[in-house]
């Protein structure tokens, strides 16, 4: 079977998707092999939830092809390729635990035996409870218990957190690691930038139907702008030396009583090597921003983004 | 990747089978609606059908008693038919129906099961009045008039699907559903179903969407009679095309009401 190489378990081909007069995707080409876990990261409205839909053949793109697995995205899903976890809702009050697991089993063609199920998603404890009687974090549970009965090679995860108390939250993310160990494909929407850059091993950020950036959060913020302070300990004029290593004027602020030099550049590590080894400061701090302070920088529109 | 271990694969037809069994147990185990559907039409078809003293007296092709056992059928299989197609459409648009999409069962199985749950929920109540009816001393002339009695009962059922629809997508709640079939009662006392009904209110009667699912469904008993209110009053007859128009113009209108939910549901 393995003759060639595998087939990305995602393939998406400038994507678009409109409702209305509303573009939800633009142009969207995005391919994620096996093995990947990948964060979607963007505001709400960005068009992860759009995306991902059509991604598990819930709705067709009106330009551009995805496949999943080298097949059509709705056959995918009918075979059992796809585990996904939507985002709330999807699940019946009256049955219980243990009851939805069976039933939504009954209708797969094919899924992993029950109690196996149970006891990797953590619901054994609760499989008698009825749904309604739940809370939001056993309920996050019990998607998770349904995405695995097929053992999928992808699990598509729709806001998995959304609603979660901090120790919920931590609990699912536990057991998601468990699962990304044992080979699985996972994407994961979110609009939290802390969990994709604990989570994921590449993150993909949407703004307004598209993708700015690709790769993981350390080269996305790599570009972001970092102030370093430090103490001028040297005669010479700091502003005029900070010119001379190619740091512009706006970029520079010198407090003369407190000698308290300070540049904010995208570039401090250079610069903080000049002015280590010139030995003209001392009491170096670099400061970068953090990471939702970039996030929410990259996800504003650029005339937004104060200079 | 693990390779664990799975189910041999099941068949489409297994898929269907097996979501239908389950969807017939849950509809079951909620108690409230099954006692609706399945114990009430029954309960009062032996109040006023049978403790009453009139059951044995003859009316048209049969005898009073037949006569309220296909009224209270026909109430039975509208509650049903109302309560299992707006279900279906409050889970779909709670989520259930995506969850179901990650399935091996198929839209159109899913329908088809939907269906056939429809079918026999709406069977269930009229095979059971019909066979406390057998019991208890409900009379047709022919052994056929109690085959095309059931048939019909069930057959009027079928344009309430699109009631229970109607209030389902314009308010997308099961306590919506619960509302349209507690309307029915009152329908149901205005369409002549529990008890006669004379004068003016025979009059308003006309124009209530259960007049003529109960009348067509008697009708193979009663061949258009009114029975009156008290015996010995003069016998009104109802033509069949007053019946047809009255279901087909109730079924527009659920129609309609179903398209305007349907589009209030896009737009927002």
């Amino acid at each position: 079977m393995n003759i060639s190489a595998p087939p990305p378990a995602i393939a998406i081909d400038a994507v678009t998707k409109r409702f209305g007069d509303l573009t939800a995707v633009k142009n969207v080409s995005l391919t994620i092999h096996q093995g990947e876990v990948v964060a979607l990261l963007g505001p709400n409205g960005a068009g992860k939830t759009t995306l991902l839909d059509m991604v598990l053949g819930f709705s067709e793109p009106n330009r551009g092809a995805i496949r999943v697995f080298d097949r059509a995205p709705k056959r995918a899903a009918s075979e059992g390729d796809i585990g996904a976890v939507l985002q709330d809702g999807g699940l019946l009050d009256d049955l219980t635990v243990g009851e939805t697991i069976k039933m939504i089993a009954a209708c797969h063609h094919r899924h992993l035996p029950i109690h196996e199920v149970m006891q990797r998603a953590d619901v054994t404890g609760f499989a008698t409870r009825k749904v309604k009687k739940c809370s939001g974090g056993q309920k996050q549970r019990l998607r998770f218990a349904l995405a695995l009965l097929t053992n999928p090679h992808l699990l598509i995860l729709d806001e998995p957190t959304a609603g979660l108390d901090a120790t919920a939250r931590k609990d699912f993310w536990a057991t998601m690691h468990a699962e990304a160990k044992r080979g699985r494909t996972i994407v994961f929407a979110t609009h939290y930038l802390r969990e994709a850059d604990d989570y994921a091993d590449r993150v993909v950020l949407m703004r307004q139907g598209q993708v700015i950036a690709d790769g993981s959060v350390d080269d996305m913020t790599a570009d972001l702008q970092r102030t370093l302070t430090a103490q001028w300990i040297s005669d010479v004029d700091p502003v005029a030396w900070a010119v001379s290593v190619g740091v512009s004027r706006d970029q520079i602020t010198y407090d003369h009583q407190l000698q308290r030099l300070q540049i904010t550049t995208p570039d401090t590590d250079r610069i903080a090597g000049h002015l280590l080894s010139a030995g003209l400061i001392r009491q170096l701090t670099i400061v970068q921003p953090g990471v939702e302070e970039a996030f929410f920088t990259m996800t504003q529109d650029s005339q937004e983004v104060t200079p | 990747m693990t390779t664990a271990t799975t189910t041999p694969r099941k068949s489409q037809a297994e898929i269907l089978l097996r979501f239908v069994g389950w969807e017939f147990w849950r509809n079951f185990r909620m108690l409230d609606a099954t006692f609706f559907v399945l114990v009430l039409p029954a309960a009062m078809y032996l109040m006023f059908g049978v403790a009453m003293d009139q059951g044995e007296m003859p009316a048209g092709l049969g005898n009073v008693s037949a006569y309220v056992m296909t009224s209270m059928a026909v109430y039975g299989a509208v509650i049903a038919t109302t309560a299992m197609s707006g279900s279906a459409a409050v889970e779909r648009s709670m989520g259930w129906g995506r969850q179901l999409n990650m399935t091996g069962l198929a839209d159109a199985y899913y329908i088809l099961g939907k269906m056939l749950m429809a079918l026999l929920m709406a069977v269930s109540p009229v095979l059971i009045v019909y066979l406390v009816g057998a019991f208890t001393g409900a009379q047709f002339d022919s052994f056929f008039h109690w085959i095309s009695s059931a048939a019909l009962c069930v057959a009027v059922g079928i344009p309430f699907s699109l009631y229970g629809l109607a209030f389902a997508l314009l308010f997308r709640s099961e306590t919506a559903v619960s509302a349209a079939s507690g309307f029915l009662v009152i329908f149901g006392f205005f369409g002549n179903l529990f008890i006669p009904l004379g004068g003016v209110m025979l009059d308003i009667a006309r124009f209530t969407p259960l007049y003529g699912p109960a009348m067509l469904a008697r009708w193979p008993q009663t061949e258009g009679i009114l029975i009156p209110m008290q015996a010995g009053a003069e016998v009104q007859f109802e033509s069949m095309w007053v019946l047809l128009a009255n279901i087909g113009g109730w079924t527009a209108i659920f129609a309609m009401m179903c398209v305007l939910g349907a589009r209030r549901r896009t737009t927002r």
